[in-house]
């Protein structure tokens, strides 16, 4: 505990001035369209966004998408084409091997194609190690931006959340950009 | 005149054509941060926010670390402290003992690099893997990184595809980066699967909240922290935020300011340790309390560590990360190198041309330049001011304040342009390394004036 008094007693004891806190409430960039917003930005970010009809069954856009998949990870009612429930696995590294991952996000942004998922299979690893991801969002859910997001963000008893704005990527050879460092090599967001 | 500095970048500039590769590259990455900032109206105003919401709660670190902590801790994280780089290291040791932990995987973290953390493990036996791709080049080089968010844009693909066929059994000669990504992604996420600890370093600690927030673009520090049974979270006590609406405001600076994509592929908040798992977060001082009290250098702690500063200085991109001495480089890395050690560090604040490109592009707006312009002011206090230039200063302070003396000296410098090259071009004048030398006018304009031959245009 020393340690802790010695930095905290030595941080008191060199402030000099103490600023005030700004007023931050902020109005972020507004979109006329913010779903034609969030589907654009996702391409740029090398994923990929589609609006689901209706008329359209998930369980055959998700099929015709990811024809090649075979292992595919879901704990989603609505997912029938699921071979693996990521809920009853005891060990996260059986996960390894997953071809596809069709997860649920809660909040969509249209600044910068993040999608918000706070953590909602008992394993996260399923986020990140599958080969593919689709993610499912309601069309309701797409807000502007980072502050209007923030204001909507839920947690839960997990205790982790995250933004995932398209597949993982690299550029740490010479700039170039290459997709599926780690995680998913593609990103789709399927707006419900 | 030559510092470290200087002899340094000479070696760098020599091959011609990765010096143009560099400094273009960087420039590109600059101009894409140029087109994000400009296509969200309100980017200046984020600026001014992200700058005043960072000197407030530097300000009133003490308050924000104790809620950090107390929020942290009631999620079940356990908090260390730790005053210097040694008892960090000492701490991460003790997690990985305490765990049985003979193999950490660890994300990107400068933190880790100023403490020295790598060497200090694997000489008591740890298998320390970097899992972020540059990183891992430079971990299997066995060299620093050489800039802070892209470590390794001083190599070439031929070098990683040499590197890569030695250590990683690629094919000959391929050097293609999408190749070369894959047989990584391969090697690594079987240390992933295999590693007994994990490691991040921290983008943000929310004091609201007691999340902590890593940025990745390859979903590393996921991958990471995902699979095995402890994190360790390795955290600058300057990275405290107040809340998530503070959050937000950075989050949509740091990536458009750092590689100038609208944001990260991942923005992990970590709020829990995993069920059955250990999170443990390590508050680093290091010297970060003291920089509290330099007014004139308090504000190197507003950083984010984006790198755009590096990304737009003139001579960063031609001399290259490794050309400074200290393990940060560029603009902010001149001044953190100061605030360590004036006397080790002193040789890079000539690394500076003053343009002030590095304060107009700076996310959270640090007065970098004006701090190494201040840096240099200061340099004879700490015995390090060059003594040819402090021996020409006091001459030309002479000259100045002599005026007759001044103005023979005038009238005769025209005989320099009829010296032969040899005695102006030689080891002895600086001035006429790698340039050539202004000529000098034949009369003054105090002479021409006297005669008359100065003319207004319009008279």
């Amino acid at each position: 505990m020393s340690s802790k008094n010695d930095i905290l007693g030595n941080i008191r004891q060199h402030i000099t001035d103490r600023y005030e806190m700004p007023d931050i409430d902020i109005e972020g960039i507004q979109y006329p369209d913010k779903i034609a917003q969030f589907i654009e930005i996702s391409k740029a970010v090398g994923g990929d966004a589609i609006i689901l009809n209706d008329d359209e069954d998930i369980n055959k856009v998700i099929r015709s998408l990811y024809a090649d998949a075979k292992v595919i990870a879901s704990n989603l009612p609505d997912i029938t084409i699921a071979t693996v429930n990521p809920d009853n696995t005891a060990d996260p590294h059986e996960l390894n091997g997953i071809d596809l991952a069709i997860i649920e996000g809660e909040v969509g942004v249209a600044e910068n194609g993040c999608v918000w998922v706070p953590q909602n299979v008992k394993e996260k690893v399923i986020y990140f190690i599958s080969e593919y991801l689709v993610i499912v969002i309601d069309k309701k859910d797409v807000v502007n931006n980072m502050h209007e997001a923030y204001d909507k963000l839920t947690f839960n008893d997990y205790g982790f959340g995250v933004f995932i704005s398209g597949p993982s990527k690299t550029a740490d050879i010479e700039q170039s950009l290459v997709v599926g460092a780690h995680g998913a090599k593609g990103v789709t967001v399927i707006l419900k | 005149m030559s510092t470290k500095h200087t002899k340094a970048a000479d070696r760098f500039i020599a091959n011609k054509e990765q010096e143009t590769w560099h400094n273009e590259t960087l420039w590109m990455v600059r101009e894409k941060r140029d087109r994000m900032a400009m296509a969200i109206p309100e980017w200046e105003h984020l600026r001014e926010l992200a700058a005043k919401v960072k000197m407030h709660t530097i300000t009133h670190l003490d308050q924000y670390l104790e809620k950090f902590v107390s929020n942290a801790e009631s999620n079940g994280v356990i908090i260390h402290w730790a005053k210097d780089a040694k008892e960090h290291n000492e701490i991460v040791y003790g997690i990985l003992s305490e765990n049985n932990a003979k193999k950490l995987v660890k994300s990107k973290s400068m933190l880790t690099e100023e403490c020295h953390l790598n060497p200090y493990l694997i000489n008591r036996g740890i298998d320390v893997v970097e899992s972020d791709l540059g990183e891992r080049i430079l971990q299997l080089m066995n060299e620093p990184p050489s800039h802070i968010v892209m470590p390794a844009i001083h190599l070439k693909r031929q070098e990683v595809g040499k590197l890569f066929e030695d250590k990683l059994h690629t094919e000959k000669n391929n050097s293609d980066p999408t190749y070369l990504t894959r047989a990584a992604r391969q090697h690594l996420r079987n240390e992933f699967l295999t590693a007994d600890a994990s490691m991040t370093g921290a983008n943000f600690g929310v004091a609201e909240t007691g999340d902590v927030i890593v940025c990745t673009n390859e979903g590393n520090a996921d991958m990471g922290t995902s699979l095995p049974k402890v994190h360790i979270v390795s955290m600058g006590i300057e990275k405290i935020i107040p809340d998530l609406k503070a959050l937000s405001v950075y989050i949509r600076l740091l990536a458009r300011s750092a590689t100038g994509q609208p944001v990260t592929t991942y923005t992990s908040h970590f709020r829990k340790p995993r069920k059955g798992c250990g999170m443990h977060i390590i508050l680093v001082d290091n010297g970060r309390s003291e920089i509290l009290g330099n007014k004139e250098h308090i504000q190197t702690l507003k950083c984010i560590r984006c790198g755009a500063c590096m990304n737009t200085c003139p001579v960063y991109r031609r001399s290259g990360g490794y050309s400074y001495t200290y393990f940060i480089p560029g603009p902010i890395g001149i001044n953190l190198g100061m605030l360590k050690s004036p006397e080790e560090y002193a040789d890079n604040v000539s690394a500076c041309s003053l343009c002030y490109s590095c304060n107009n592009v700076c996310p959270v707006k640090i007065d970098l330049a004006d701090q190494i312009y201040r840096w240099r002011q200061n340099l004879d206090s700490f015995h390090k001011a060059d003594k040819m230039k402090k021996m020409m200063s006091w001459g030309m302070k002479f000259l100045f304040m002599h005026p007759a003396l001044y103005k023979t000296g005038l009238k005769f410098a025209p005989v320099v342009n009829h010296l032969p090259r040899f005695m102006l071009y030689n080891g002895l004048n600086d001035w006429g390394k790698g340039r050539e030398l202004p000529r000098f006018a034949g009369e003054s304009f105090t002479e021409m004036w006297k005669k008359g031959k100065v003319q207004t245009k319009n008279k």
